[in-house]
């Protein structure tokens, strides 16, 4: 599984933008549309597609979305 | 607030709310005010706005919910079928997941009309605790 290319998905249907390309170093900073209220709906559509649950604790310190992807990774092969 | 909880409220399609619709938005579309425009589009009368079902969905988030710390961050809905004026809604919702990570609770709702038991709507709700 490309968890990355599967991100990518989730974030495009999320953000509603069609040519965004993200990387394991993207940021918020770097997606206009990743705001407070859209990280959540990431966060839920991921949730979702993965068929996984984090905590809180679990997704705070994600400083990108390598470290996100990573996080999946971590619970897919639990 | 758990998997499963459900709220049920009814609300009437009133003249104050119809009217009251129609004067702060003022969506005068003949399908909405014209009797004969919406007999001649195969309604028996006027048709209500499909979003004041949004203004009961935003009542039943902001009043019915056991918390007030509540925000709507997502909401899709579907009608099915006309509203007609002075038509009674029943309203149903039920907690379908809870997203701990992002502290947010996702419904799905349902309009029923119990004028003739058609489902009028019905949609889901993504809402964050805040």
């Amino acid at each position: 599984m490309d968890i990355l290319k599967d991100v990518n998905t989730i974030f495009i249907d999320v953000l509603e933008n069609d040519d965004l390309v993200i990387t394991r170093e993207t940021t918020s900073a770097d997606v206009e549309e990743w705001d407070s209220l859209n990280h959540i709906q990431l966060v839920v559509s991921i949730e979702k597609h993965f068929k996984l649950k984090f905590s809180a604790n679990e997704i705070r310190n994600w400083k990108n979305v390598g470290e996100m992807c990573d996080a999946i990774a971590l619970k897919l092969s639990a | 607030m758990q998997v499963g909880d459900k709220y049920q409220h009814e609300f009437e399609v009133s003249s104050e709310i119809y009217n009251g619709f129609l004067g702060i938005f003022n969506d005068r579309n003949p399908l909405h005010t014209e009797k004969s425009f919406a007999n001649a589009k195969g309604f028996k009368d006027v048709v209500m706005h499909g979003n004041i079902l949004n203004g009961f969905v935003s009542y039943f988030v902001g009043e019915l919910l056991p918390t007030k710390d509540v925000m709507i961050i997502q909401q899709e809905i579907k009608f099915h079928s006309p509203v007609f004026l002075a038509d009674t809604l029943s309203f149903s919702a039920t907690q379908s997941a809870i997203f701990e990570s992002v502290n947010a609770v996702e419904f799905k709702f349902e309009f029923i009309n119990k004028t003739d038991n058609r489902k009028v709507a019905k949609g889901k709700l993504l809402i964050g605790l805040i």
